[in-house]
């Protein structure tokens, strides 16, 4: 419970467009923050912010470590959205984790190295994948095993672009808890980017909810509801319970259904 | 056939380039560079072709060339140089600019022959310690930036996301890969850089797990391929080249047949 994030009046614009305006936002120690939203609303460009690769136009980024003291970007665990793997790419998973290794120069491992490896991939979950090809395994190993990558150098902070996009409802409902768990076992601080709001109010302490130009942060009971969301949107917005399941309309109920709410799993 | 010294050369140089362009093939191969390989090649053919016009050692040519171009690379991005179009036309103009040299030069028909499909069993005594260094200076880089080229080369999303200077690696590799081109041209021939650049690893491919097995394999492999090709060119008299080239393509189709067999049986 170390690390954590603080961001104030943070407006970025990009090619002419305002992509975020006004974000101010505190990401607590050991705290894990879902950030939902539609395409577009700048999610990544957020992402980007915190790990100093975009500069915003004003606002300011502050990343802290222990007692306070001031972070560096390579204390983020980073596993971004999109990969393209060989599907024949010669590595093993145990490798394929030991590349994020933070020695540079170094070209064999230490012990200490190969125990650091074993742990992430202990903590993930894939210790059973070691041996494998990472070019053999399903979305939802390969999306751990990235996981692993990012946890490899001792990360104070995770965050994790869609990780869950793409995988089957078993699948993503095991990230999202190998997730929490990593969070609640390091008191890792997380950003958790998904579409599926269901998913997130189960295991996010807080969200994050993001449109082109405006959003909201809270618990999920605080967030999901029509007067906050419809603002968000500009035009009236529905929150539909199912059961424990959360689906967000606009209205009228005629016109498209914000479908990155409906539950992924709606035969699960 | 060892009592001839240019036997002994050609054996020293080939297998120094062997090495070298075996191991470099590995991330060649996992960069998607080897058509920017063979395009280094051409334009290191009209590199050569200019040093014989200006009065110069070849060799000098070509690594001058192939460098400016890998520089040039590094600055574009190699983004640009991905597009088939940009590979054909840079690929055709300096074929043609070296053609020009060429016939400036009146240089007669054994210097084409020997820059376009190798001349290995033509190396000097003077020129084996220069190529042997020149390989031992690029393992040595090889080694020094091993893992930050691993780590970019088989995972580049990883890579950046881990921080790692994304775009001085690719830089840096494409200087790596321009003198490695340089000196495969003196062992094959422009035309047949392939040879050596993409045809081992390709086949270390086929065979391994890791790596480092893979860096390991690719150079025994054409080094492997280098020592026949220059044996059975020694007893028929025929190219070295032809033979090196054709023990690489069979160890290619062995392997891949290997690789396959292993994936048919049931596990």
């Amino acid at each position: 419970m170390t690390h954590s994030i603080s961001l104030e009046h943070i407006t970025v614009s990009l090619g002419g467009e305002k992509i975020l305006s006004d974000v101010s936002l505190d990401l607590r120690p050991g705290e894990f923050l879902g950030v939902i939203g539609p395409n577009g609303a700048g999610k990544s460009t957020l992402f980007r912010v915190i790990l100093g690769l975009v500069e915003p136009q004003e606002g300011i980024v502050r990343l802290m470590g222990p007692q306070g003291r001031p972070a560096t970007p390579s204390q983020i665990g980073y596993v971004p959205q999109s990969r393209q793997l060989d599907a024949e790419t010669p590595i093993t998973v145990f490798d394929f984790v030991s590349l994020a290794l933070p020695h540079k120069y170094r070209p064999w491992l230490t012990r200490r190295d190969k125990e650091a490896v074993r742990e992430a991939l202990r903590l993930t979950q894939s210790g059973h994948l070691a041996g494998k090809s990472i070019g053999r395994l399903s979305g939802g190993e390969r999306q751990r095993v990235y996981l692993a990558q990012a946890l490899v150098r001792g990360p104070g902070i995770l965050m994790l672009d869609e990780p869950t996009s793409n995988l089957d409802p078993g699948a993503q409902e095991k990230m999202a808890a190998v997730v929490h768990r990593v969070c609640r076992e390091k008191g890792i601080a997380v950003l958790f980017i998904s579409h599926d709001v269901n998913l997130i109010a189960q295991y996010a302490d807080r969200i994050l909810y993001l449109t082109r130009g405006h959003y909201a942060v809270g618990t999920v009971e605080e967030v999901i509801r029509p007067d906050v969301l419809s603002p968000l949107y500009g035009t009236n917005v529905r929150v539909e319970h199912r059961g424990a399941r959360l689906t967000v309309l606009t209205d009228p109920a005629d016109r498209v259904p914000i479908c990155y709410h409906e539950p992924a799993g709606a035969k699960r | 056939m060892f009592q001839y010294d240019f036997m002994q050369n050609a054996f020293i140089a080939g297998t120094a380039v062997a090495v070298m362009c075996g191991m470099v093939g590995v991330f060649v191969m996992a960069r998607g560079l080897s058509f920017i390989a063979h395009t280094f090649s051409h334009i290191g053919f009209s590199g050569a072709s200019f040093a014989v016009l200006a009065g110069w050692d070849p060799f000098y040519g070509l690594v001058l060339f192939t460098l400016a171009s890998a520089v040039a690379i590094g600055r574009l991005g190699v983004r640009f140089f991905r597009r088939d179009a940009s590979i054909s036309v840079i690929l055709s103009l300096f074929l043609g600019l070296g053609i020009l040299f060429l016939h400036l030069s009146a240089k007669q028909a054994s210097f084409v022959s020997s820059i376009l499909f190798g001349s290995v069993v033509g190396i000097s005594g003077r020129d084996v310690w220069q190529i042997a260094g020149l390989s031992v200076l690029v393992l040595l880089a090889l080694a020094l930036g091993y893992r930050m080229l691993k780590f970019d080369s088989f995972d580049p999303a990883g890579a950046q996301a881990a921080g790692l200077p994304v775009a001085a690696i690719s830089a840096g590799f494409l200087v790596l890969m321009s003198i490695a081109v340089a000196e495969a041209v003196q062992i094959v021939g422009a035309l047949l850089v392939f040879t050596l650049m993409t045809i081992p690893a390709s086949s270390a491919r086929c065979l391994t797990h890791s790596v480092f097995s893979m860096l390991i394999v690719s150079a025994a492999l054409a080094a492997a391929g280098v020592w026949i090709g220059l044996v059975l060119a020694y007893y028929t008299n025929w190219p070295a080249s032809f033979f090196i080239t054709s023990v690489e393509a069979l160890i290619y189709f062995i392997a891949l047949g290997l690789q396959q067999a292993r994936e048919r049986r049931p596990a």
